[in-house]
């Protein structure tokens, strides 16, 4: 498998931990538009760890998020080691919400 | 240093709508100034010009779609590039959409889970896919509608494809109203098809 499609796959997993635990409405990617629009519609606080981990996360993919034209340029650059510790943090945090 | 900034994409097609974003290129030296990279994509000279060298698609999109509007030194730092190298990585890359595409249909067809997501990446993979099959046909189509625009276009009903489109923008975005299950139905049902017709591409970049 291609470094591209392991990326999609970490964010897929991410996304699949979160909406998995049941929402009014989904977490559909995690561009910045995605994520306000999910805390909102879920009338979360902004500032809880959830939230937080989510938008640290987002930051590292941030490519892949959102650039539909730029997929092909690997210039998106991943510490996959620190994605992983942070989609275990998000799903601890889902854990102890639950 | 200089920099220049370019407006590329949709806008420069007058491919707009409702839906659409104004696709804006910073190119820079250095750190450069401030930008949001919401707004902006951020690439460094140098970068670009191994992406000219390298003949990659972004490069050729930009070479074909893009227009100055800004520089610092009266530069027209792309156009000085002249036309990319040739697009060697036809096959590794309609593989790689191939394989997203076939990712996430996969989940969205076993758990409606993350739905939207998996539409948007099937959005993704086809449109990506269309525009690197076209591009190493040699007449690149670079529209979000290109997997109906290429020599062998997708033959799937207008009101699917609007839903892998919808998809995209309310993942990121985040704007939109949200897919409805029999909209999800919809795509799904389009699945097999999309399949068929990634077959016929692959085969043919695979020649």
């Amino acid at each position: 498998m291609t470094e591209f499609n392991n990326r999609i796959a970490a964010q897929r997993d991410i996304l699949f931990a979160v909406n998995g635990a049941g929402w009014e409405e989904e977490l559909y990617g995690l561009s910045r538009g995605a994520l306000d629009r999910w805390v909102q519609s879920n009338q979360l606080d902004r500032s809880s760890r959830l939230v937080s981990l989510l938008m640290e996360v987002a930051g590292k993919l941030f490519f892949l998020a959102n650039k539909s034209q730029e997929q092909v340029t690997s210039e998106y650059r991943l510490l996959s080691s620190e994605v992983s510790v942070l989609t275990e943090e998000i799903r601890r945090e889902l854990k102890q919400q639950a | 240093m200089s920099t220049h900034y370019y407006a590329f994409g949709s806008i420069c097609r007058g491919e707009v709508d409702r839906s659409s974003d104004v696709d804006l290129l910073a190119c820079i030296t250095g750190p450069g100034p401030d930008l949001d990279s919401e707004k902006f994509s951020i690439y460094q000279h140098a970068r670009l010009r191994d992406l000219w060298i390298e003949g990659n698609p972004f490069a050729w999109h930009l070479y074909l779609e893009s227009k100055l509007l800004f520089s610092s030194d009266g530069v027209d730092f792309l156009g000085s590039l002249g036309a990319p190298g040739t697009y060697r990585s036809g096959i590794e890359d309609c593989n790689k959409f191939a394989r997203l595409f076939a990712e996430s249909a996969q989940q969205l067809t076993q758990t409606h889970v993350n739905a939207t997501f998996n539409l948007s990446c099937m959005f993704l993979g086809v449109r990506n896919l269309a525009t690197c099959y076209s591009l190493w046909r040699g007449s690149p189509v670079f529209s979000r509608r290109s997997p109906m625009l290429i020599d062998i276009p997708l033959g799937v009903e207008a009101g699917a494809f609007d839903v892998l489109t919808r998809a995209r923008v309310l993942s990121t975005r985040g704007i939109g109203v949200a897919l409805t299950r029999e909209e999800v139905m919809l795509a799904i049902r389009a699945v097999t098809t999309v399949r068929a017709w990634m077959s016929q591409l692959l085969a043919e970049v695979h020649q």
